[in-house]
């Protein structure tokens, strides 16, 4: 039953961080078709960054104490407005790595979630 | 050069060719020209008359007046078809000819330039110069370098176009100019001389027999069609300079000895009789692995007549921008994907859109009060020469997005017979490629700014030492009278040391109030209002502040300095305006939010990972200003005096982000730096300045631009932020192709920079080009622009070097010049027996020198040892912004022997030139009997030889002769000689006003000022472990035989 409740803690917590990521895959968009410009996008990215690394460090450490195994992929985060265009398409890039990856991790949450229901019968 | 005018009259090296030599010569370029156009599209299938033969032979002496009239034809037909192949023109009725005068196209409004007259008249010669005879005869075979020329008129372009166009197999001139006159030249004729197989396209024979009017208009005489729009080719008398340039065409037989050939002017034995050589060649006859390469250094390339731009941009199409304002890496734009992935230079365009222009060349400046800005609906192209009208006047057709606009009730005017409109004289954006709009209220997001000078100054022991606040007072308040935009013009201080200090300078005062802030983490301004102010109302307070600033401080001991918690002062005041902030900074800032510390120079992390780290801004906080500087258009130029690091790296972020520039004096001193400090601060004053703009480049479908390279902040993909843009302000950029493959003819580029002008006017300025499109790679490298070329790769490297090791970044130049000048050899190695040659396009002759000069350069040059930190930083945020001109000036810098001059007594006005030639930039040039002057643009260089006579040095310097040099400066002396040495210098600084070159002198032997001041700088030698010219070329060369 404690996995059970785990697992679906964690299956939350990556919803949000999914969406938190999405939503800056997002903002580069909106960028690169000209709908923000480079303060707006720099702003909108570096106020959820403390968020995304809170539930990241949220996930990460329930994921310790529930003994299992994640790591959370990390770089420089935060994103300077002079530079943003030099930059757009390898920070796009990094953040679809991380959709992936958090996709992943999603799948498995939702699989070991299924398992954890399974095993209890 | 020569290349700004377009109409080269003046290049003419023999004008005065008698009438028969005319003649004779008249119909040898005709029979020429009919080599070199058969040249191009066929294959040689049989080859009655050897190239060789061709001039003037007896039998070709009849069809004089038709090789004339060829000639003369031509011109017309060309810029026709490239000009504008998708044109739907009017039904051929008449032939080629008669179709002009009706076709909708000769709408595109110019009026005939007055050399075109003569068209129409069968007989051509005196407007068409023949190459003097004595030039004649040394270059038997004849070629064409011919930009596109297509053999068909106009109609439906024919399919084979691409193929024709590209057709330059025609063996190539040396010459540039010459080459846009064959080029005009150009006619379908009987197949007889060789050509390069590759690009001989099939159909390009078969489509010239479906266009029967060719033939007969070779006879005809009339070319009336030449007057067209922008696509007029230049008229004859522009492509006449078949005089050679440079030096080139007289060349030859001396040349070939020396191992130099000179496309094909002198077509080495080897090579099959007729095969001419469209490249330049230096024979290197280097038996491997031998030392003497035999390589002779002095025939290699130099570019000792300064930057030649290319002609074929202005001349192909007359009615674009002048090369100033804008400059291709190429003129013949790649048609395909694959094309470009061959083409391994920068694919790119350098644009100044301030540059100054000369007396009479000023821009057009346009109203249009009543209708608005006439703009293409879709794409937002500004109405330009090459749009077209049509549907009698009421509609044009745009000519980037080709999209059919209406015209406006105002703007409507008839069209002529032509097709011209009627009203072309008074409508200056329709003929010129440059014009100044005025803009209405829309183009403002709110009311245009006036001119803002705001000046944050350090005032701690280190400036008063120096005298650089006395001299930057000085220099502000002699300055004022001039500061653009009078009387709307505002003006602010804040000094500051460990503390901020903020000047009330109303105009009610007498005195200015200083107010003293010395609370640094929470800044606030003491006073919202009063801190800046309109400069004619408090005029009397703001020089009673300047005349006071220097004895104010001048007990200051204080070493710290608060400049972080400054600058956010400096922008909570100007953040209500925008403008100009003029940073003087003279230590390392050690106090407050952005404080920075001796990151120092490690020797250690030279050649690792963390080299690049030392060349970046450290603190965020620095970008983040700079950032937000730009949002409220504040530019920020930066004066940096230190004689320890300053972390120009990070300073100079806030001039790189907002379009400002970096001034840097390492270890200023008042009495040397004086003179250099003032002019270059009044400069900065007093330079015509345009607002809060921004600038975008607009070019036809297919193409976009990808990255932007120099001092700017990209406000979206494509449009730059510049807070402040002036007339030696570069920005450069590249583009890509997002199609495989282009499908239109002519690509054009359109720059629009709106800005507020210092007299309040809103205004955008706008630069139109076109360029035409090729699907052959020669045309590529032979149309190439050496000036942007190395400008592009030059920002490219400093910027790698930003993220990279130095050594990357130059690697990275060396790599994209092998595999241009590999790929180039591969164009021709089958053809021709290139052998142990290193070949390379005329155009692009200087490419390798010019790619040394850059790794040789302050900003990339060694390792630790071989520049400061901050000089090589401050000389990066430099090279950034400089115009092409300025780049290769400070790349390939001038050095003058002027002992000769000065001993000679008489003074004709042309004596300096001819005496006083440039030298190459080696030590073997140097002689240690005389006086030579080097000059880079940024300083100059008096060296002394050890063998110079004691009088010349007695009359320059006076008795200071035998003490250091250091200590001594120039001044006029009496005498005639000293008089003359600063009539040189001053002539040398008067060439371009954009920095002032500070005099120095060194005597030969004196180290380490000689070094440092003059031999690292000499580009062709061997020095601190990099390349000389020779070893260069051998190892370029080495690498292209790999």
């Amino acid at each position: 039953m404690g996995d059970l409740i785990a697992w679906l803690f964690s299956f939350f917590i990556l919803l949000a961080v999914i969406a938190l990521v999405l939503y800056q895959i997002m903002c580069f968009l909106d960028l690169e078709t000209d709908y923000i410009n480079p303060y707006e996008l720099a702003s909108k990215i570096n106020n959820i960054t403390l968020p995304e690394f809170i539930t990241q460090g949220v996930l990460c450490c329930l994921h310790l104490i529930t003994l299992h195994w994640i790591m959370y992929i990390h770089g420089h985060h935060l994103v300077y407005a002079t530079e943003v265009f030099s930059e757009l398409s390898r920070e796009k890039k990094q953040r679809i790595f991380k959709l992936v990856y958090l996709a992943f991790l999603l799948f498995f949450s939702i699989f070991w979630m299924i398992w954890s229901i399974v095993d209890e019968d | 050069m020569g290349t700004e005018n377009p109409n080269h009259a003046n290049n003419y090296p023999r004008p005065s060719a008698p009438p028969f030599a005319r003649q004779s010569n008249t119909l040898f370029s005709s029979s020429r020209s009919v080599v070199a156009s058969q040249a191009a599209p066929f294959r040689p299938t049989s080859v009655p008359a050897p190239l060789s033969s061709v001039p003037a032979p007896p039998s070709t002496a009849p069809s004089l007046p038709f090789g004339t009239v060829v000639g003369s034809a031509v011109p017309g037909f060309r810029p026709m078809q490239t000009g504008r192949p998708t044109a739907p023109y009017g039904p051929p009725t008449t032939g080629p000819f008669q179709r002009f005068p009706t076709a909708p196209y000769l709408s595109t409004p110019q009026a005939p330039p007055p050399h075109t007259s003569p068209v129409g008249q069968p007989v051509l010669p005196p407007t068409m110069r023949p190459p003097p005879p004595s030039q004649v005869s040394p270059m038997p075979t004849f070629q064409n370098r011919q930009p596109h020329i297509q053999p068909m008129p106009m109609g439906s372009p024919p399919p084979s176009m691409n193929g024709v166009l590209s057709s330059n197999n025609a063996p190539q001139l040396v010459n540039s100019q010459y080459f846009s006159s064959s080029s005009n030249m150009q006619r379908p004729q009987p197949p007889m001389g060789p050509s390069h197989p590759d690009a001989v396209r099939a159909s390009s024979s078969s489509a010239w027999p479906g266009y029967p009017g060719i033939q007969s208009s070779t006879a005809t005489p009339a070319a009336p069609v030449s007057h067209q729009g922008g696509y007029a080719p230049p008229p004859p008398t522009t492509s006449a300079p078949f005089s050679s340039q440079g030096g080139y065409g007289p060349a030859p037989p001396v040349a070939s000895p020396l191992g130099m050939y000179v496309g094909g002017s002198t077509p080495p034995t080897g090579v099959m009789p007729g095969l001419v050589e469209d490249f330049s060649s230096l024979s290197i006859g280097s038996v491997p692995g031998s030392f003497d390469a035999g390589l002779d250094t002095k025939v290699l390339p130099r570019p000792l007549d300064g930057d030649v731009e290319p002609s074929s941009f202005t001349q192909m199409y007359p009615m674009n921008c002048n090369s100033r304002y804008l400059r291709l890496t190429t003129s013949a734009i790649p048609n395909s994907q694959s094309l470009v992935s061959r083409w391994h230079l920068p694919l790119g365009a350098v644009v100044c859109p301030l540059a100054e222009a000369p007396e009479g060349e000023e821009v057009p400046i346009v109203n249009f009060a009543t209708t608005g800005i006439v703009r293409c609906r879709r794409c937002r192209t500004y109405v330009n020469p090459y749009v077209t009208f049509t549907d009698s006047g009421r509609k044009w057709r745009c000519n980037i997005c080709a999209l059919l606009n209406d015209v406006q009730n105002d703007y409507f005017a008839h069209l002529d017979a032509s097709g011209k409109r009627v009203d072309l004289d008074q409508r200056p954006e329709l003929t010129n490629g440059c014009v100044e709009f005025v803009a209405p209220a829309e183009y403002m997001v709110r009311p245009p700014m006036p001119p803002l000078y705001f000046f944050l100054i350090d005032v701690s022991i280190y400036s008063i030492q120096s005298g650089m606040l006395e001299v930057i007072a000085q220099t502000i308040k002699s300055c004022l009278d001039r500061l653009p935009g009078n009387p709307r013009t505002q003006i602010g201080f804040i000094t500051f040391d460990s503390t901020i200090h903020f000047y009330n300078m109303k105009s009610s005062l007498t005195q200015p109030q200083m107010m003293v802030v010395s609370d640094l983490d929470d800044i606030f301004i003491p006073l919202p209002d009063d801190l800046l102010v309109n400069l004619s109302e408090s005029r009397t307070v703001v020089d009673a502040f300047l005349d006071s600033l220097p004895s104010m401080f001048q007990d200051n001991v204080n070493v710290e300095s608060a400049f972080g918690p400054a600058l956010k002062a400096a922008f909570m005041v100007m953040s209500q305006l925008g403008g100009k902030l003029l940073i003087f900074q003279s230590t390392l800032p050690s106090l407050g939010v952005g404080r920075l510390r001796l990151r120092g120079d490690d020797i250690r992390a030279y050649g690792t990972d963390k080299e690049h780290a030392l060349r970046i801004p450290e603190d965020p906080f620095y970008k983040q200003m700079a950032a937000d500087f730009t949002k409220y258009q504040v530019a920020v130029n930066v004066y940096a005096f230190s004689d320890k690091y300053t972390d120009i790296a990070s300073l100079g972020t806030l001039a790189k982000y907002t379009g400002g520039q970096v001034y840097y004096y390492p270890s200023f001193h008042s009495a040397i730096h004086k003179d250099k400090l003032r002019h270059e601060l009044a400069r900065d004053l007093t330079r015509e300045t345009a607002w809060e703009a921004v600038m975008r480049i607009r070019c036809g479908k297919g193409v976009r631009f990808t990255s932007y390279h120099g001092n700017f902040m990209l406000r979206s993909t494509d449009l730059l932020a510049l807070p402040a843009v002036d007339c030696d302000k570069a920005y450069a950029m590249q583009f890509a192709l997002e199609e495989t493959l282009l499908t239109t003819q002519i690509v054009y580029f359109q720059v629009a920079l709106l800005h507020t002008s210092s007299s309040g006017e809103r205004r955008i300025r706008v630069h139109t080009a076109a360029a035409s499109v090729v699907a052959d790679l020669g045309e590529m490298y032979r149309q190439a622009d050496t000036g942007a070329v190395v400008s592009l790769l030059g920002r490219l490297a400093i910027e790698k070097s930003l993220s990279y090791k130095l050594e990357e970044a130059r690697n990275a130049i060396q790599l994209r010049i092998v595999k241009a000048l590999k790929e180039y050899r591969n164009l021709y190695a089958v053809q021709h027996r290139v052998g142990t040659r290193m070949i390379y396009p005329e155009s692009l002759k200087y490419l390798p020198l010019y790619g040394l000069a850059l790794c040789k350069s302050t900003a990339l040059r060694g390792g630790y040892a071989d520049s400061q930190l901050d000089e090589r930083c401050a000389a990066g945020f430099t090279m950034m912004a400089l115009p092409v001109k300025k780049m290769l000036k400070l790349l390939y810098p001038s050095l003058l022997r002027v002992d000769e001059y000065l001993v000679k007594s008489s003074t004709q006005a042309d004596e300096f030139e001819k005496l006083c030639k440039r030298l190459p930039l080696a030590a073997e040039s140097l002689d240690s009997r005389g006086i030579f002057v080097y000059d880079d643009g940024f300083r100059l260089v008096v060296w002394f030889g050890q063998m110079l006579s004691p009088d010349i040095s007695r009359n320059l310097v006076g008795e200071d002769f035998a003490t250091d040099f250091s200590r001594v400066s120039l001044v006029e002396r009496e005498n005639e000689m000293s008089r003359k040495l600063m009539a040189i210098l001053m002539k040398l600084r008067g060439a371009d006003a954009s920095y002032y070159p500070l005099c120095h002198l060194v005597r030969q032997g004196e180290q380490p000022r000689e070094g440092f001041f003059l031999l690292s700088n000499l580009v062709e030698d061997q020095v601190g472990g990099m390349n000389g010219y020779v070893d260069w070329i051998l190892q370029i060369h080495r690498q292209v035989q790999q």
